[in-house]
């Protein structure tokens, strides 16, 4: 297999990682750990298909940027909800916060 | 194969198994600070791989914003939720933990299966790695072409730190 395809399958083994965290977590610290990881799969498979391949090499380099830029607004908001969350109801469990449950 | 091209495939595989090691630490594990530097370890196994494909500059990006900044955040967040008499970052366990489990498993499983096989047959050919893209070339990239996605970023960054200062104030006007 060619240098491509490994670094896609690793960027797809952090998209299952985060995939599976996000849905067996509890805790909405453990959920954002898991975005954590599915964005740093996308970011890899930015840089590696522009990297090896004839595209335009700055255009995956500085979209895999703005992804982290994304995901550090992503981190503060987050952070900003656990704690009103934790302040009215004493619990970041996921399942507890269900108001909205039909 | 030369025996830089050896010693390439060596410097993947550990940066591999530094990203298996920490993402496996980071779902599994019941400690949430444990699970925090499974993920520090895998940001640094990425960060390892943009080195192997000779963008450095994503690379220090990498450390810097993801293990400067978010994971500190991320600290913080397990840090100021304590539950009361309970100990901090501790995920408690349910009855139906089994059944949660194995329906996450499918969950990640079932893109896993579907794009891994679309990746093995679709993929285009690899070329060799071209010379390493200069810093100027970025930045003129991103004040021309990606100008639009400069400027938008910055209001959606400052838009999320001026909406966590408003949670936090809202948090403290309710008592």
């Amino acid at each position: 297999m060619s240098p491509l395809v490994w670094y896609h399958l690793t960027a797809l083994l952090l998209l299952s990682f985060g995939l599976f965290g996000l849905t067996s977590r509890k805790t909405l610290v453990g959920m954002l750990i898991s975005v954590e990881l599915m964005l740093n799969g996308a970011g890899l498979a930015l840089v590696a298909s522009t990297r090896l391949t004839a595209a335009l090499d700055a255009v995956g380099q500085l979209g895999a940027l703005l992804v982290m830029g994304l995901a550090a607004a992503e981190a503060t908001l987050v952070l900003a909800i656990i704690l009103v969350v934790f302040k009215r109801l004493g619990t970041t469990d996921s399942e507890a916060v269900s108001f909205l449950r039909g | 194969m030369s025996m830089m091209e050896y010693l390439a495939y060596a410097a993947f595989g550990l940066y591999l198994f530094l990203i298996v090691a920490g993402g496996l630490a980071a779902v599994l594990s019941k400690n949430l600070i444990r699970s925090l530097v499974g993920l520090i370890m895998t940001l640094f196994g990425v960060a390892g791989m943009y080195f192997l494909m000779s963008a450095p500059f994503i690379a220090l990006m990498q450390i810097l914003i993801y293990v400067g900044a978010v994971s500190v955040l991320i600290f913080f967040a397990i840090m100021l939720t304590r539950a009361p008499g309970g100990e901090s970052g501790i995920e408690g366990s349910t009855p139906k933990a089994l059944k949660r489990g194995l329906l996450a498993l499918a969950t990640a499983l079932m893109p896993a299966v579907i794009l891994g096989a679309i990746i093995i047959r679709k993929t285009p050919e690899t070329l060799p790695l071209k010379p390493e893209t200069a810093l100027t070339v970025l930045g003129e990239f991103l004040t021309g072409p990606f100008a639009l996605s400069f400027e938008l970023i910055s209001v959606v960054l400052f838009v999320a730190m001026a909406g966590a200062v408003l949670l936090g104030f809202e948090r403290r006007k309710s008592e």
